[in-house]
């Protein structure tokens, strides 16, 4: 635990951390002070000027609170005439050439110049002189447009190309009003987190190609929900909305804050994930690929389980930790073998040292817990002789080549349980339609052993079936994720101790000592 | 009223030769410092009261010793030669007629405070100023003042000279960091103050040319030579550069504390013929405009400027007379204020270009009484809520033309085109 100090805010005492600057110590107690351009991840700048404070008795008076120290003792002016006055008149000089163009711009309704014009400003335009013009609609590359005219010149985008990922493609361009964020000629954005710049910024500059005019920022419901573009497992926001007569869409993921896992940022490959949770779905049952009702496509899988002499369950490293039990128990009731085999899904020498992993799914870790044999070796051996394939989400084309794959379809049924119509679902005899990963609930293990829950977040107006409910309907013993949670921490010993329905927000670490400490 | 202190070589003919400048007292000071223990030197520079002559006038020997004791980093001394503000043209004489005055200079400051590597920051625009800094700087490592082994000693000394692009605001002493540091020219936050964290992160002195160039003469007479001119506070002699509407403009070295009017009759020559005084800039186009009024009380010293509510400044002394159109000045100040803002801080980057644009709508004859008042109130609304000092340098000197010729604003607000002047 972090120091305390003891300070003054506007005459009444508060504790807060030491160590600190004055807009995180005392934002830590719930008091705001405006800021534009200080970011957490960036450090201070001091360039916007809408953090000064009076400092009384302080030398000198009036200080930028993001440079500042929360100092025992100090007495913190937030709410003086004065201080309201430069809060004002900082927003008025802000917005006096900004183009107010509100209405058609994505930022409005997480705007900051928005927020803090209602709460700190208030005043009628007294601009009566032209403002000054600048460019709009720029192309920064990797799917950013840059509106200069917004602009705060914050420069948040230009340190975190510098800080975070040290490519520096984005600058501050002239001096006085003629100083402009801009790329070099030629030399667009090119990083794989450049998509962060559009959450960085505080205003609405920076807009994302993607996103931009798809929806209004107060239509949409901003759920929680875990990334699964790779095995890092960022904490991400799931903006989605259900227009009127129209189905629950997934518009953005956006990175939300875990100082464990992700801090503030997600890579742009990550966020891109959330179309496939819209596009391509599968959203029939199939069999020998034409639509069938899932009762009878379901009636004709337990048939074939049924009929089988050698049953092979393939699971992905994507499912979740409760789907990974409830086929696992699945797979004993019907004597089948389970691989994990999922080569495909790891990119060698993909990742970087900062979020992305090479491996591409999000719960390979799960493997290990559950004893779940992934090698090559191991899925040749539960192959051979086997006469039906469940794969359950796992798309075999990605590890298979397409002459072994077909050879594998020659000698025994293929099933498969998935939530897009992807390569797998088009070679399978019988396809199932299930629920994906936003419309589900669950647990991951990410790269770094941190266990982390998912609630479901996206209902669709004709919901597909959870996995788990679509395996008991095969035959499991496993009826819900409730059940399989029991008998995990039942079962696994890493898990033995922890209480699956109650995992802190910024997940748990499952380190070595925890499981020995639980085992003692 | 003249003094040659300063100048006492810059008549001389060829005076920027190593050999001629010799022959003339050059480098005569380093035996005696050399003698001295640095901390001995710095006590010297102290006692003699020369203040910075860049503009803000801080006791120089007391900035050398806010230097962190005992520290395990180079120290560097950083010499400020960019000399931008507008009316200011002392330190380009220093540069061109007796720039071994100034390396003198520089030698005597690096070795009290203990570095070993000076930067010299001129500005772009000085062409001349810079081929004769460098080939004096040649010479004197030629001669061996600089270098590895200074006048035999074993004290080791480089100075680089460094060009600016042409920003005014790297005058500004941590901007002038950040651009010898090679990144684009904006002032620092201070704490921390450049003493302790300067140049590349190490402590740094950074003095005014003129400041530096004041040693050699300190050194060699003694403080107290020194002090015999100029008041108690503001002792020495400056270089004033005197322009505006006199008969002889100029670069003038006066001892401190003269009354400013009649340096500008007996010195300057005078207003021309048949015109009265309408205002004096003392200091520069930062300091607040004199009236003819208050100028009849004000002396060439820091604490008279400071009870007329003006400064000191560079010594750049600009005199007005009764064919000037206030109004017009202002937008002019403006303008160069705004050019030069570095865009960093919200209010100076956008409050700077909009008070150019309501001068610029009174001077078209669209402005209204409330355009003056906004004007006014964004002098306050700006001043001090940035970085550094450049949004101030134009408030505090277009609001005392806001304050004390607001009727020429107002004619322009009610009579359309100017007709208040004499013109």
């Amino acid at each position: 635990m972090a120091d305390k100090v003891k300070l003054f805010v506007n005459g009444q005492e508060v504790e807060v951390e030491s160590g600190k600057n004055l807009i995180d110590a005392i934002g830590a107690v719930g008091i705001e002070i405006p800021h534009l351009c200080y970011h957490p991840a960036l450090g201070a700048d001091g360039n916007c000027r809408m953090c000064l404070v009076g400092i009384e008795d302080g030398r000198p008076p009036l200080v930028p609170a993001c440079k500042t120290r929360a100092a025992e003792g100090m007495k913190v002016q937030l709410d003086t005439d004065k201080i309201k006055k430069i809060q004002r008149d900082i927003m008025e000089l802000e917005l006096i050439n900004h183009p107010i163009d509100c209405p058609i711009c994505d930022q409005a309704g997480e705007c900051k110049l928005q927020d803090y014009y209602m709460k700190y400003d208030g005043q009628k335009s007294r601009m009566t002189v032209k403002p000054v013009l600048k460019a709009k609609k720029m192309d920064f590359g990797s799917g950013v447009v840059h509106d200069q005219e917004r602009c705060v010149l914050c420069a948040r985008c230009v340190r975190f190309t510098r800080l975070i990922t040290k490519t520096g493609e984005l600058g501050i361009v002239n001096r006085t009003d003629y100083a402009r964020v801009n790329i070099f000629p030629g030399r667009p954005l090119a990083n794989r987190y450049a998509l962060n710049v559009v959450d960085l910024c505080p205003v609405g500059a920076m807009t994302s190609a993607d996103f931009r005019f798809k929806q209004r920022s107060w239509f949409l419901t901003k759920s929680k929900g875990i990334c699964r573009g790779c095995s890092k497992g960022c904490n991400i926001f799931i903006d989605h909305n259900r227009e009127k007569y129209k189905d629950d869409v997934i518009y953005r993921f956006r990175p939300r804050l875990n100082e464990k896992v992700n801090g503030y940022f997600m890579c742009d490959a990550g966020r891109m994930t959330y179309k496939q949770e819209n596009d391509n779905r599968l959203t029939v049952a199939l069999l020998d690929g034409k639509e069938t009702g899932l009762n009878e496509a379901v009636e004709a899988l337990r048939r074939a389980v049924s009929q089988a002499k050698k049953i092979v369950c393939v699971i992905s490293p994507n499912n979740s930790l409760e789907q990974m039990f409830a086929i696992q128990k699945f797979a004993a009731t019907c004597n089948a073998a389970v691989s994990g085999y999922s080569d495909g899904y790891v990119k060698a020498g993909d990742g970087d040292d900062f979020l992305i992993q090479d491996d591409k799914s999000a719960n390979r870790a799960s493997f290990a817990l559950l004893g779940i044999d992934a090698s090559k070796v191991g899925f040749d051996a539960a192959v051979n002789g086997a006469d039906l394939l469940i794969s359950f989400q796992n798309d075999l084309t990605l590890s298979l080549t397409a002459d072994s794959l077909n050879a594998l379809a020659g000698n025994c049924k293929l099933a498969y349980l998935g939530s897009n119509m992807d390569a797998c679902a088009e070679k399978a005899a019988i396809a199932l339609p299930v629920a994906s990963a936003t419309e589900d609930a669950g647990t991951l293990v990410n790269v770094d052993s941190i266990l982390q829950q998912y609630a479901v977040a996206v209902v669709k107006n004709t919901p597909a079936f959870d996995m788990i409910h679509v395996v008991s309907q095969l035959g499991g013993e496993v009826k819900n994720c409730f059940e399989a949670r029991a008998g995990l921490t039942a079962a696994v010993a890493a898990l033995k101790g922890i209480d699956l329905e109650q995992v802190p927000g910024e997940g748990l670490a499952l380190t070595v000592s925890e499981v020995t400490n639980v085992a003692a | 009223m003249q003094v040659k202190l300063l100048s006492a070589r810059f008549d001389i003919p060829d005076a920027h030769k190593i050999e001629v400048a010799k022959e003339h007292g050059a480098y005569a000071t380093l035996d005696k410092v050399f003698a001295m223990q640095p901390e001995e030197v710095i006590e010297l520079v102290k006692a003699s009261g020369l203040r910075g002559r860049g503009g803000a006038g801080f006791p120089t020997g007391l900035k050398w010793s806010f230097l962190p004791k005992n520290i395990d980093k180079p120290v560097y001394l950083a010499v400020n030669s960019d000399e931008s503000e507008p009316a200011t043209f002392k330190d380009r004489y220093i540069l061109v007629r007796d720039p071994h005055m100034l390396i003198e200079g520089i030698i005597i400051c690096c070795y009290a405070i203990k570095s070993q590597a000076a930067y010299i920051y001129i500005r772009g625009e000085y062409t001349t100023q810079v081929k004769a800094l460098q080939a004096a700087i040649d010479e004197a490592y030629a001669a061996g003042y600089l270098g590895e082994s200074i006048a035999g000693r074993d004290y080791k000394l480089d100075v680089t000279v460094h060009r600016g692009a042409g920003a005014y605001v790297c005058g500004e002493e941590t901007a002038l960091l950040e651009s010898i540091e090679g990144r684009k020219g904006q002032p620092r936050s201070k704490p921390p103050f450049p003493a302790v964290e300067g140049l590349y992160g190490c402590p740094t002195i950074i003095n005014n040319v003129q400041s530096i160039a004041s040693l050699p003469f300190i050194l060699a007479n003694g403080p107290d030579a020194y002090k015999a001119y100029g008041t108690e506070k503001s002792p020495g002699t400056h270089l004033f550069g005197i322009s505006g509407l006199v008969k002889k403009p100029g670069m003038y070295e006066l001892p401190l504390g003269l009354p400013i009017l009649e340096v500008i009759d007996k010195v300057a020559g005078g207003l021309r013929d048949g015109r009265k005084l309408k205002g004096v800039i003392p200091g520069g186009s930062s300091t607040p405009v004199l009236t003819p009024e208050e100028a009849q009380t004000v002396t060439l010293d820091y604490e008279s400027m400071a009870a007329h509510k003006t400064m000191f400044g560079s010594g750049g002394i600009v005199v007005l007379d009764d064919t000037v159109d206030m109004v017009k000045l202002v937008e002019n100040l403006i303008y160069f204020y705004h050019h030069e803002s570095c865009g960093q801080c919200t209010p100076c980057r956008e409050g700077l270009g909009w008070m150019l644009k309501i001068v610029k709508k009174i001077i078209r004859g669209e402005g209204t009484t409330a355009d003056i008042d906004l004007l006014t109130e964004l002098c306050d609304n700006i001043e001090m809520k940035t970085v550094c000092v450049l949004s101030a340098a134009c408030t505090m000197s277009t609001r005392s033309y806001l304050n004390k010729f607001r009727h020429e604003f107002e004619a322009y607000v009610s009579g359309g085109a100017s007709s208040q002047t004499a013109m």
